[in-house]
Order: structure tokens, then C-alpha cells, then sequence
């Protein structure tokens, strides 16, 4: 490893912390797609800011692009807040009508310089160590390093500062004006971070990769923790992860670094996705199945309280009557059994004791409108689940 | 066309989602085949695109996530999977790859007959699944539950109409391109959105928006030399949404803001009229005059609202004095009645 691969991943590391704790707030405000509509539109901006300096690292560059990105939300809000169409319309409105610009603009006027959209898009980790930056004639790292450095630590200090304040806005919108905060401050502030954060990244890694880091790790500690706290550091470490691990993808597939960052990304996210505890895909399939056996169990119960009649309550009269088929009749008869609710004697179906002590109290709950009560008793009188 | 069902059904961003999908399917194609034929690719598009989408609907059902979040999730992280395989493509020793990015910016002029043909092949066959199916969609856009009720396969119906879309976007993709894609479904169909509320007008409206600004777009881009064509079309297109909000009749901003202003003088007009009641009614002569000085804003009063008032005859006016007309008496009276009267 030679200090370039280890500045790239240094840098991609740290865009990716950036990025994950605006995005945390962005996929819990339910904003996400905001990010992509600012990392688009930050285009004229920056077409306007070189226009103006000739110079494509000049600090202006990322301030104008800033506050196009600013400038995108606030179209979005008033465009929303006439009425005349939804939210997420309006976001799809104003992105692309200001993307065209800023292409249109690169087209007419700055055709033979180095700015074309595929590198506003795409952007190059790889190139980053190549462009350093000299104080007093010393080499003290690549630009980007610096630049998306500070704007790390501009994020990290307001998150700290105003923790409390996020937290609430987020969750409880409410109750933070109530208290005397400004929900409008806050949230022009997140959007300013969220606005510099995309600048700030993007010439790195591009404006595709800027919006997965921002999503995809909030989005996957999402599905793992209900925690903010654990959340935006779940998220931070998904981000970290997905950078190192997709810088050495790259490199073995001699590929865009800021694809395969995305592509690990998007394997990360397919995991947790189908294996998160309690939330992923496969947990909650089989709660749904295990949900379904238990209410099959309940009817069944049910049943047999109401019939007295040794016909109705034989095993084999389940397949006909309650229209069961025979796979489904033994689960929910076997799980019965194991809970101690049923006794089958000589093929006939009878409550036992316990059994039938669930199923009054479950019709009482029925009765009364309690449906879910249902579910705390069952802790109490299941020894298996289904 | 088929981007009016995608507003109203608050999926508008998944144009957006679906056109970034479509890459690494065109990506994928591209390696099978190691062919350009636009068909293959454009198939390849349609399976990644129909694959995100999927997934998309997955994401939300299954997990706590928002559309959003999902929507945000698949676009970059298909797009950057996309990206991932355009360079491992051009790392190849294959020297037919060039020109594989076309389709991320769209380029009209690229076109051979082949495509067009392609192009109107799709859209016919939309046009007639829409007629076909018109009653059912119409359906399953407004209430769902009521479509489920009436027997409807409301899940076979839904995926028809996504297919169609991304169907849609994908044929597009090759003009305009993957960013502007989205404004090309969004765009006329929130301008005709705002001039009716019919479906059928609806639809039909933006298809002549969406016809109307391809074709100024192109002429445009003609016009002048280093114009791209894919953001000149979204630009024009954008035009006729912000016209649509401004002058559009029932809903548009400028006609609102002068209903709301007629109201308020309205409004006015009946407080300064109320307040003279009340003053007259403490008098024997209802036409007693009093000045008009005692008349203030509070009241709603400016000389123009009682310009108005001496022009329907409820007032009359003698130097600084004013008194009421039996007639102005009368309706104040009934004014009064009458907002009682709605108030109960």
C-alpha cells in the first residue's frame, strides 16, 4: 500500500462520514430524495462560480453550488406549498429544469475547458492525491483531503451543538416549536449541510456516489436500530466500511473506484436488507408466517370451544370443515399440542384446562374490541411460537 | 402520457429511480452480447429497470422504510453498480464500447430509423393497452379498494401499468437521456394536471404538452449549434409547467390570487357596510349622517370600498358626511341575517 492508495482511502472515508450523518437525518425526515435533487442541481452553481473565477478549486465554486443547492430545496418547498402539486412532483420538477441549465450553459460557453458533466456526475477518487495542496511552498496532502475534512468537522461540531435539537425537530416536530426552537432554522440548517457536504464530496467521488453514501448507510442502520445514537454510528461504520472495501474492489477489477464503492454499498445494503433481525426481509416473512399459524391456531381453538360434538371436534373433520389443507392442519394441531392446549384422544380433539382458559380470555378480547391484547397473552400462555 | 398515472399516483420520482436502473442493465446487456444493437440493450434496460422497480415496492412494503428512502437507495446505488460496469467495460479489449454513455445524456440525433420505428411500435402499443384497459386503471388510480372490490385484479393491473412506465423511460432514455428522463414523464403531466381535472383530458392534454415541447425543444436545439437536445426539451417542457401554475384558470397562482383579493374587498365592502349599520341602528333616522372620519381601517373601510358602496346605492355621501339609503339599511340588515343563518 503506497501513501496515494492510502490517501484515497483516507478521503473516501472520510466522504463517506460526511455524508452518513446528514443522510441519517434525511432518510428519518423522510427527505432522502432531496439529496438527490440538490446533487443535481448544484450544476449551474458551479457552472456560475467558474464563469466567474475561472478557476475550478476555488472556494467560491463550492459556496455558489451551496447555495443553488439551497436554492433547489427552497423551489421545492414553495412550489409544494401552493398546492397545486405533490411534494415529490415538485422535487422532479425542479431538478432537472436546473440540471438542463447548467448543462445548457456548459454547452454554449465552456465547451473547451476542463468541466463536462461526466465529471460533475461521476467524479475520480483516483485522481484526487494528484491535486495537492501547497502552504508555504509544503506539501501538506491532496485538496480534497482538506476540503472534505473540514466540512467533517464543521458537521460534526453543529451535530454536537445541536444534538437535542435535531433530535426533536426530527421526531417530534411539534413539540421543538413549542419548546422555541425553529423548525425553519433547522431545517435550512441540515440543508445547508446537506447542500455543502454534496458540493464538497462531489468533485471527489461524484454526484451518484454522494447520494448512495447518504442514503444507503442511514438506510440500512435503519432497518438494524430504532436508536439515533446507534443509528448515526451504525451508519457511519456501514460508510467506512463500504469505502475501504470498495476501494480494494476497484482495485482488483481495475474499475471506478466511486462504482464499486456504490456496488459494495448496495451488497451491504441487500444483506441487511434480507437478514436485519427483526426488521430485514426473511425476519419479517417468517413473523408473517408465524402470525398467520397463530391466528389459524386461535380459529381453531376457537372451534373446538363451540362444538361439543364428538364429529366435529375428530381430526380428520378439520380438512373439510374449517377448509384446511392437511400440511397446515398438522402445524397448527402439532403447536397446539405443545402448548399443552389441546389433548387428542382416540383421534378426538378436546380442550385441555390451559387451552380453554386461552380462548375465553382471547373472546373476551375479541368481544371488546382488544384485539391486541391477544398478542401480550400469548407470552404468557405459548411455550413454543408458532 | 403514461407520466399523468405516475403523479396521480404519487410515484413521480420513480421516473427518476427507474431511468438510473436501467444502467447496469444496458451495462449487462452490453457484456452478454458484446453487441451494440440498441434492441438487446434497450431489453436489458427493461429487465434492470422492471428489477428496481420491484424492489423499490419490496423495500416499502416489507421494511419501515419510507419511498423515499427506497427510491433515493435503488437510483444510486443501480446507477453506481451501473457505472461500476461501464469502466470494467471499457477496460476491455473490445474496441465497440464507445458510445455506451450515450445513453446516460441522451442524444436525439443519434437516432436511425430503426429506433423511431422502435418508438412508435411502444407507443401504439400503450396507447391501445390504455384504451383497453382504461376503466380499470381509471379504477385503480382513484380507489383502489373499491377496484379490489369489484373483482379486479388489482396487483396484475398495477404491474401492467408500472411495465408500461418503465417500458416508457426506457425508450426514452435514448433521447434525453437518464437525468432528464424524469422531467420528461413529470413535466407535462403537472402542466395538464393544473388545466383539468378530468382523466381522459388529462392524459390527453399531456401527451400534446409533451409532444409540443420535444418538438419546440428540437427546433430549438437545431437552431443554434452546440445545444444539446435532451436539456433544451426538459427546459421547454419546465416552461409549460410554470405557465400552467401561473395562468391556469381553476388552479393556477395569478387567477388565486385575484379571487383571493376580489374576496377580501368583498369582505371589506361588508365590514365597513356592518359598522354602519350599527351606528345607524342607535339612531331614530337611519339616514342620520355622522363623518366620515369615524369610519377607520379596522372596519375594513378605505375610500375605495365606500367608492363602491355609493355606487350600489347603500351610502350617500354629502361633503365629510355619510349616511345610509334605506335600501343599504336594509341589506346590512339582511347581511347580518345571513351570516347568522351560515354560522348555524
Amino acid at each position: 500500500m503506497n501513501s496515494a492508495q492510502i490517501e484515497i482511502q483516507l478521503i473516501a472515508s472520510l466522504v463517506a462520514v460526511a455524508c452518513a450523518i446528514p443522510g441519517t437525518f434525511l432518510v428519518l425526515r423522510k427527505m432522502a430524495m432531496i439529496s438527490d435533487a440538490i446533487s443535481h442541481s448544484i450544476l449551474p452553481g458551479i457552472v456560475i462560480g467558474f464563469f466567474i473565477t475561472q478557476d475550478l478549486n476555488s472556494p467560491l465554486l463550492i459556496l455558489l453550488a451551496a447555495i443553488t443547492g439551497i436554492i433547489t430545496v427552497v423551489l421545492v418547498e414553495h412550489i409544494q406549498k401552493t398546492g397545486l402539486v405533490k411534494e415529490d412532483t415538485a422535487i422532479g420538477l425542479v431538478f432537472p429544469a436546473l440540471f438542463s441549465i447548467g448543462v445548457i450553459m456548459i454547452a454554449k460557453n465552456a465547451n473547451d475547458v476542463h468541466l463536462d458533466v461526466d465529471a460533475v456526475l461521476l467524479g475520480e477518487l483516483a485522481f484526487a492525491p494528484f491535486d495537492r495542496l501547497f502552504i508555504a511552498g509544503t506539501d501538506v496532502g491532496p485538496k480534497s483531503l482538506w476540503i472534505i475534512g473540514a466540512i467533517l468537522l464543521i458537521t460534526l461540531g453543529l451535530l454536537f451543538a445541536f444534538f437535542k435539537e435535531l433530535k426533536i425537530s426530527t421526531f417530534d416536530a411539534g413539540l421543538a416549536a413549542s419548546l422555541g426552537f425553529s423548525p425553519a432554522l433547522i431545517h435550512y440548517g441540515l440543508m445547508t449541510v446537506s447542500s455543502v457536504t454534496t458540493v464538497g464530496a462531489f468533485d471527489a467521488v461524484g454526484a451518484i456516489l454522494v447520494v448512495a453514501l447518504m442514503i444507503a448507510p442511514a438506510a440500512a442502520a435503519y432497518l438494524i436500530t430504532t436508536d439515533l445514537k446507534k443509528m448515526l454510528l451504525l451508519a457511519i461504520i456501514f460508510g467506512v466500511f463500504s469505502a475501504i472495501s470498495g476501494y480494494w474492489f476497484a482495485h482488483w477489477l481495475d474499475a471506478s473506484i466511486a462504482g464499486s464503492i456504490t456496488t459494495m454499498l448496495g451488497l451491504l445494503f441487500l444483506i441487511v436488507y434480507l437478514f436485519a433481525p427483526s426488521k430485514g426481509l426473511i425476519a419479517v416473512m417468517y413473523r408473517e408466517k408465524q402470525q398467520r399459524i397463530e391466528v389459524s391456531l386461535l380459529t381453531f381453538l376457537l372451534h373446538l370451544k363451540n362444538h361439543d360434538d364428538i364429529e366435529e371436534r375428530h381430526v380428520n373433520h378439520l380438512n373439510e370443515h374449517i377448509n384446511w389443507q392437511k400440511v397446515r392442519s398438522k402445524t397448527v394441531l402439532d403447536l397446539a399440542q405443545k402448548n399443552n392446549m389441546i389433548e387428542i384422544d382416540n383421534k378426538i380433539v378436546s380442550l385441555t384446562e390451559k387451552g380453554d382458559e386461552f380462548t375465553s380470555k382471547a373472546i373476551d378480547y375479541i368481544i371488546t374490541n382488544e384485539d391486541a391484547q391477544i398478542e401480550d397473552m400469548k407470552d404468557d400462555f405459548f411455550l413454543f411460537r408458532g | 402520457m403514461l407520466g399523468s398515472f405516475a403523479v396521480l399516483r404519487k410515484q413521480s420520482l420513480l421516473g427518476d429511480a427507474i431511468s438510473h436502473a436501467a444502467l447496469p442493465g444496458i451495462a449487462i446487456a452490453f457484456l452478454i452480447t458484446g453487441a451494440k444493437d440498441s434492441n438487446t440493450l434497450l431489453l436489458g434496460a427493461l429487465v434492470s429497470g422492471l428489477l428496481g422497480t420491484f424492489w423499490i415496492r419490496g423495500i416499502i412494503t416489507k421494511t419501515h422504510l419510507k419511498s423515499d428512502t427506497a427510491l433515493g437507495l435503488i437510483l444510486s446505488l443501480f446507477f453506481g453498480f451501473g457505472m461500476l460496469l461501464l469502466t470494467f467495460i471499457q477496460k476491455q479489449p473490445n474496441a465497440n464500447q464507445a458510445g455506451l454513455d450515450k445513453y446516460l445524456f441522451g442524444q436525439a440525433a443519434t437516432l436511425v430509423e430503426s429506433d423511431v420505428w422502435l418508438m412508435a411500435i411502444v407507443t401504439g402499443l400503450c396507447l391501445l393497452v390504455l384504451f383497453l384497459f382504461w376503466k380499470e386503471f381509471k379504477i385503480l388510480l382513484f380507489d383502489k379498494d373499491y377496484a379490489k372490490t369489484l373483482g379486479f385484479n388489482t396487483k396484475t393491473i398495477d404491474i401492467l401499468i408500472t411495465s408500461f412506465i418503465v417500458l416508457a423511460i426506457v425508450l426514452g432514455l435514448q433521447t434525453v437521456g437518464v437525468v432528464l428522463m424524469s422531467a420528461m414523464l413529470l413535466a407535462p403531466a403537472a402542466a395538464a394536471r393544473q388545466w383539468t381535472n378530468s382523466l381522459s383530458k388529462m392524459v390527453l392534454l399531456a401527451a400534446i404538452f409533451g409532444a409540443f415541447s420535444g418538438v419546440f425543444g428540437t427546433a430549438i436545439s437545431a437552431s443554434q449549434n452546440n445545444l444539446s437536445t435532451g436539456p433544451v426539451i426538459v427546459i421547454v417542457a419546465s416552461v409549460f409547467v410554470v405557465v400552467s401554475f401561473i395562468f391556469s384558470p381553476s388552479r393556477g397562482l395569478l387567477f388565486r390570487q385575484i379571487r383571493f383579493i376580489a374576496n377580501r374587498r368583498d369582505l371589506e365592502q361588508q365590514k365597513t357596510l356592518a359598522f354602519m349599520y350599527h351606528i345607524a341602528e342607535t339612531h331614530e333616522d337611519i339616514s342620520h349622517p355622522h363623518t366620515i372620519k369615524i369610519l377607520n381601517n379596522f372596519q375594513g373601510f378605505t375610500r375605495k370600498t365606500l367608492q363602491k358602496l355609493v355606487d350600489k346605492d347603500y351610502v350617500t355621501i354629502d361633503g365629510t358626511m355619510w349616511s345610509l339609503t334605506q335600501k343599504g339599511f336594509e341589506k346590512a340588515a339582511n347581511l347580518y341575517n345571513q351570516q347568522h343563518k351560515t354560522d348555524e
